[in-house]
């Protein structure tokens, strides 16, 4: 799976933001700020404040007008009671946006560099021009007016005064760093002062604003709340969209959302005896069919799945236990290497017996949730059945060779009927049936000693 | 400027420049003057309910898995962009273990499918940003400290100099320092608090002075909280007293002269002497300092009073005639000064797969190139480093 990044918002005002606009403002919220000093989020706080009246004020209407107390804001963190105030930020006359921003104190050079090295990157690219023209300059078989008069494009250009002129005053106009005799030493009461621990600045504290980097207290500004991103999903081997989450960033629904949870049938261990070398053991099964269409099962040793028939592509997927968390975790370490060899699969030492019959299972009914009478079945092998789930007794072998306390593993196949729902194009629609393979590992915890 | 800016973005998507640093990382954007962040080479580790580092690792496995995490951390939570066909700028070290490089292409290449990787290293990125035809780039990271000397965009190999003197070192010995005068045993978070917030790099005069039998007045000490150790009331077990003496000293360690040529000013000299006669001289007035490691206050007037006090003594004072030393001060913090090389390297059009502007950037290769070769360039190895008319070329034994 490749996450992408879907959607930006803010975390604190969930608003979205497109993603442009996130750009320009470097992924920064314009009305959320974060506290520089503890990083919780810092509120606006309203004062009264009474409007000094000036001094040389003229007329009386503008008297009774300037009585009226206005409302004016600031930045305060409720958890470590900084304020906007401490570091002499004006108050603001509105209550959101319109806080004093900072340019960077290094901006101004870093640009003029930019653009020197992207005048050397044009002279460069216009030099291999020129000399790749040279080289394949056709000789025609008369004499052409430049080889008379000696007038070569260059030239031509240069009398013109065209040519790269831009590129060559931004290459002169550059001045290239000075370097100095003298340092910044220490200051002269570095060893008579005492430290205040609180006028300085932690590394977190410096490294939240990188292109500042205040040294004391007194320089933190607000920090501009970062942006979340909502992060979509899609199939490294087909492009398609597996999860997609919907655009409001309130909600916490998909739009997409297709996780083999809801397509693959859960294996779930009931119990299990104790696992002894070279004995017989018997392993309990759940197993429920997630679809809304009938699906037939039947157990297979673990093998390789036998090439698909129609050529068409199947994937099979391992997992151990159907757990969401896990299988996505699993996955993201499998798909790292797409094209190398996977994970070797873990010994098995303890092999299933599996029945050859076939097992239906119903299709997933929520009103039969409630029924609680589950039917028994008069089977060896199926213990009882409910509505879209079965209960399986499976008989276990277990290796001679086993030692006693190793990881007790087993595998086998699960082969299953798949309809596949989701409208795919008029010609393809011959072809919704499909029969998947998943193998699936059971970690029975370890194996006991022989004598018990 | 803003408009044209945006329609330039549209056109070509902005390459990010990734500086993976031992302690901290710094991320962004080519083109701007500052990382977007400076985080922690750390992730959260649900396996090991704790942060686990980027550079703890045991074998190629484990780094791989590091390195998916960090990188997912930091373009999913800080710079909020898709990593799929964006070019990277990747600043690294001359010094980087093969290894590392292999493993991080390969993640970039195979889980984030990015479509260039540009691998420039810090050296020549420093000195990218001052514009100056040489420079002597002495970079102070977390491990290490490194000199390069860069003419005209190009490292001198033969004169690189390396040596164990970080900042972790001074973090060491600030620990044995306190340890001395009966702190209790700090966690590395709070040792390094502690050196930013107090720890400074004495004067020349005053570190012989503490050397001698006469200690000087030391300078002012610091009772500095625990968090969270406050609980006996009154005691003064809630606070740790740095003395004057470990903020003075804890930096000694980068300067002491142990005979090997590996304190600071033996390295930036050792640097200029293996270095082309004529350029020695250019070198002197070129001195860049940056490094997380530079931020420590004075360290830049020590090393300048070392640097003219070893000039004057053997071996350099017989070998080296430099009259003048003089020091740059780059257009960018300390710690993100290769950082912003790498950032304008790639914003002046030099990103992956493409020259680079200064000295030809020869190693920066696209992701096609890379899964069929499925290795780097390096300057080590002799597939690369082999002169196109070097005679083992035409016998095809290379």
């Amino acid at each position: 799976m490749i996450p992408q990044v879907d959607s930006h918002y803010c975390a604190n005002c969930l608003e979205n933001m497109p993603s442009s606009e996130a750009r320009l403002k470097k992924n920064r919220c314009s009305s959320c700020f974060d506290c520089p000093s503890c990083f919780h989020t810092l509120s606006t706080r309203a004062t009264l404040a009474q409007p000094r009246p000036a001094p040389e004020a003229g007329g009386g209407d503008a008297k009774v007008e300037n009585k009226q107390p206005k409302k004016m804001y600031y930045l305060s963190c409720f958890n470590c009671r900084w304020t906007s105030r401490d570091v002499g930020i004006p108050d603001q006359p509105v209550a959101s946006g319109g806080w004093p921003e900072r340019s960077a104190p290094h901006a101004a050079r870093v640009s003029q560099l930019l653009e020197h090295y992207r005048a050397v990157a044009q002279q460069e690219k216009q030099d291999k021009l020129e000399r790749e023209r040279k080289k394949f300059a056709i000789r025609g078989k008369y004499i052409t007016l430049t080889d008379k008069t000696g007038l070569t494009g260059a030239v031509a250009r240069s009398i013109a005064g065209l040519g790269d002129a831009g590129a060559g005053a931004a290459l002169a106009g550059f001045a290239p760093a000075v370097p100095k005799e003298d340092v910044e030493g220490l200051p002269e009461d570095a060893f008579t002062k005492e430290v205040n621990l609180k006028q300085i600045t932690s590394m977190p504290q410096r490294l939240a604003s990188p292109e500042w980097q205040p040294v004391s207290v007194s320089r933190l500004h607000p920090l501009a709340k970062l942006l979340s991103v909502k992060r979509s999903q899609r199939c490294r081997a087909c492009d398609h969209n597996l999860t997609k989450p919907e655009y409001n960033p309130g909600s916490i629904k998909f739009k997409i959302e297709l996780l083999a949870y809801y397509h693959v049938p859960e294996v779930k261990i009931i119990s299990c005896e104790m696992i002894k070398p070279g004995a017989k053991s018997t392993l309990l099964l759940k197993l429920a069919n997630p679809t809304g269409h009938e699906m037939a099962l039947q157990l297979l040793p673990a093998a390789p799945p036998p090439p698909p028939p129609h050529g068409e592509t199947e994937a099979a997927t391992e997992d151990k236990d159907d757990s969401i968390e896990k299988s996505l975790d699993k996955s993201l370490k499998l798909d790292k290497e797409p094209r190398w060899p996977h994970v070797e699969p873990p010994a098995i030492l303890t092999r299933v017996t599996p029945p050859a019959v076939t097992l239906t299972l119903a299709p997933r009914d929520d009103a039969a949730e409630y029924d609680d009478d589950a039917r028994h079945e008069p089977s060896h092998i199926i213990l009882w059945r409910k509505s879209n789930k079965l209960a399986l007794r499976l008989e276990l072998t277990t290796d001679p060779a086993a030692v006693e306390g190793s990881p007790a593993r087993t595998a086998l196949t699960v082969e299953y009927s798949y309809r596949n729902t989701v409208p795919q194009s008029i010609t393809a629609s011959q072809n919704r049936d499909h029969t998947l393979y998943t193998t699936v590992y059971l970690d029975l915890g370890t194996v006991g000693s022989a004598g018990l | 400027m803003a408009l044209y800016e945006g329609i330039a973005l549209i056109q070509e998507k902005q390459a990010v420049v990734l500086d993976l640093g031992s302690e901290y990382t710094k991320f962004g954007f080519t083109g701007e003057a500052a990382p977007r962040c400076i985080v922690r080479s750390e992730f959260w580790s649900p396996g090991l309910r704790g942060y686990k580092r980027v550079f703890d690792y045991k074998d190629d496995e484990e780094l791989y898995d590091n390195l998916v995490h960090m990188l997912h951390l930091l373009y999913f939570r800080h710079v909020l962009v898709n990593p799929k066909e964006r070019r990277v700028v990747v600043v690294e070290s001359l010094l980087t273990p093969t290894r590392f490089r292999e493993t991080l292409a390969k993640v970039l290449f195979t889980h984030y499918e990015v479509s260039g990787v540009a691998w420039a290293d810090s050296g020549r990125l420093c000195a990218l940003t001052l514009g100056a035809p040489a420079a002597l780039v002495l970079e102070v990271g977390a491990r290490e400290a490194e000199v390069c000397a860069v003419i005209h965009g190009c490292v001198v190999l033969r004169s690189l100099q390396a040596a164990p003197r970080g900042a972790l070192r001074v973090r060491t010995e600030l620990a044995r320092l306190l340890a001395e005068d009966g702190a209790p045993a700090l966690t590395d978070h709070v040792l390094e608090d502690i050196m930013v917030k107090t720890c400074l790099v004495t004067t020349r005069e005053r570190a012989q002075q503490w050397a001698s039998d006469s200690p000087p007045t030391p300078a002012k000490s610091v009772r500095y909280p625990l968090a969270g150790a406050g609980r006996g009331r009154g005691g003064p077990g809630g606070a740790v007293t740095v003395e004057g003496r470990a903020r003075e000293l804890s930096a000694e360690p980068l300067f002491a002269e142990d005979g090997e040529y590996c304190s600071l000013q033996d390295l930036l000299l050792q640097c200029i002497m293996q270095s082309p006669i004529d350029c020695r001289r250019a070198l002197a007035e070129n001195i860049l300092v940056c490094g997380g490691g530079a931020a420590l206050p004075g360290l830049r007037s020590r090393l300048r009073e070392e640097l003219a006090h070893a000039l004057t003594e053997p071996p350099y004072c017989d070998r080296l005639h430099l009259t003048s030393l003089k020091f740059h001060s780059a257009p960018a913090h300390a710690n993100s000064v290769a950082w912003l090389g790498g950032a304008a390297a790639g914003g002046g059009g030099a990103g992956a797969g493409r020259r680079g502007p200064a000295g030809g950037d020869a190693r920066a290769g696209g992701r096609d190139a890379w899964l069929r070769a499925r290795r780097l360039k390096d300057w080590v190895c002799l597939l690369d480093n082999t002169p196109p008319d070097h005679p083992a070329r035409e016998h095809h034994l290379i």
